[in-house]
């Protein structure tokens, strides 16, 4: 199997990550539930990714939190900022994780920068928008459709310069290009454990620079006699066991991730840009530019899906459809043919593009 | 024998005192915290010996690591407070 699905979960996951996972579900009790040995081996595991995350993403361990998700991390982090009718500015390039909760709360959605690859209007876009006044600010790092790399460091001072605060969603970020709390002033940073940073599914986190309104509430193993949530973190978003043995994957995962970061995104872009061009030779409409990640789509003649499944057939994973983001597909021009879309992950080489070009060329000669 | 006995309100902030007294060269250990010092539900604790409790302490409120009260505290007798 080539996977060129890197967008949706890495795959497969590193040896040392399953290990970990599986040491921990036989070493691992509950964290913060206990003084016996099992107990304190899950404190230890638990609290061993809270600080890698913390170096890596430029903020202390108490402000990492464990959630399922990106999506989990998003909610409450959309929850605190905004309330019914407050006006929200997003990017055209939102992913549901983004809209839904937005929509579900009933706020006022302003989206901001349509145009594809085009970081000036980006910016300009948002600052008309936070001209206006608005309570909040939502924005993806990379999207997840075309991997776009939105200008961050520009919008984040932009939202610092207006008081707006905001919300980085770094799904396809994270484990690939640098993403720093401080450094960008972010009131929260979501992201999953399981894409960029190779962690198990049903991982995230969620960094935070201001007091968090809770999504859940329980036990957290602490301040047991009050009936109200604790209110420091993580405990404040942490109710309920974690999912220590992904935690424990997910350390791992990250410290592989860091490793080779720099070297991984760049071989990623490389594979993307030479897809793209065999994709264009091939007549295709193929959607790239400046500031793009190891993502690229395009559309194909007929249907979308039917050819990600020859693909599949073949041994090649892609996806197609609208990839859970339509506004994207919207901004783009593409929401009524969704796209096929390929993505690169830590593995990138030039033997996967290779191997998908001469597929595609095999099918578009039938 | 007598311990000096550091609580926290919850394991993460204790973790990160732990950490930091170890790298300073405070020899420690987390546990829970014993019952006659636990004040609000399920705390965490840092065990040391008493001659480190004031620097310990120092330590952490430097690195703004929140605790909640230092004890010089032996199993046979009640919690005495340091004030430190």
């Amino acid at each position: 199997m080539i996977y060129l699905d890197h967008g949706a979960t890495s795959f497969p996951k590193p040896a040392p990550v399953a290990a970990a996972a599986a040491r921990a579900m036989k070493t691992c009790a509950n964290p913060g539930r206990g003084g016996h040995k099992p107990a304190m081996e899950a404190a230890k595991t638990v609290f061993a990714c809270r600080e890698r995350a913390g170096k890596m993403f430029d903020c202390e361990p108490e402000q990492v939190v464990f959630t399922s998700n990106c999506t989990h991390g998003l909610n409450i982090a959309i929850r605190t900022l905004v309330k019914p009718g407050d006006p929200v500015v997003i990017s055209g390039f939102e992913h549901n994780a983004v809209v839904r909760p937005l929509y579900g709360l009933g706020g006022d959605i302003r989206v901001a920068g349509r145009r594809l690859f085009d970081p000036e209007d980006t910016i300009a876009s948002f600052e008309k928008a936070l001209q206006k006044g608005v309570k909040a600010a939502v924005f993806t790092h990379i999207s997840n459709v075309f991997g776009y790399i939105l200008p961050i460091d520009e919008l984040s001072r932009l939202c610092r310069e207006y008081e707006v605060p905001f919300v980085i969603d770094a799904a396809q970020s994270a484990g690939s290009v640098p993403v720093q709390l401080q450094k960008t002033g972010a009131d929260f940073i979501a992201m999953p454990g399981h894409k960029g940073l190779l962690g198990p599914q049903g991982t995230g986190l969620l960094l935070c620079r201001r007091d968090p309104e809770p999504l859940l509430y329980g036990g957290t193993g602490s301040l047991s006699k009050s009936r109200k949530m604790p209110d420091f973190l993580p405990d404040r978003l942490e109710a309920g066991t974690v999912n220590v043995p992904g935690i424990a994957g997910l350390e791992r995962g990250m410290a592989l991730a860091q490793q080779k970061m720099a070297q991984s995104h760049a071989a990623a872009i490389r594979e993307t840009v030479r897809c793209a061009e065999g994709l264009k030779k091939m007549g295709l409409r193929v959607f790239s530019g400046e500031g793009q990640s190891g993502t690229v789509s395009f559309v194909p003649e007929g249907d979308c899906e039917a050819l990600a499944e020859r693909l599949g057939k073949a041994g090649i994973a892609v996806r197609a459809g609208l990839h859970c983001a339509p506004l994207a597909h919207e901004s783009a021009g593409t929401l009524q043919t969704g796209t096929v879309r390929v993505s690169y992950g830590h593995d990138a080489a030039p033997w996967q593009t290779e191997a998908l070009l001469t597929q595609l060329k095999t099918f578009l000669r039938r | 024998m007598k311990y000096c006995l550091i609580t926290f309100r919850s394991v993460t902030p204790a973790q990160r005192g732990d950490s930091l007294l170890r790298k300073a060269g405070i020899s420690c250990t987390l546990g829970r915290t014993p019952r006659p010092m636990e004040e609000q539900g399920c705390g965490y604790s840092l065990r040391l010996r008493p001659v480190d409790g004031a620097r310990a302490a120092g330590i952490l409120r430097q690195h703004q690591i929140p605790f909640r009260k230092v004890y010089l505290w032996s199993e046979n007798n009640p919690p005495e407070e340091m004030l430190v």
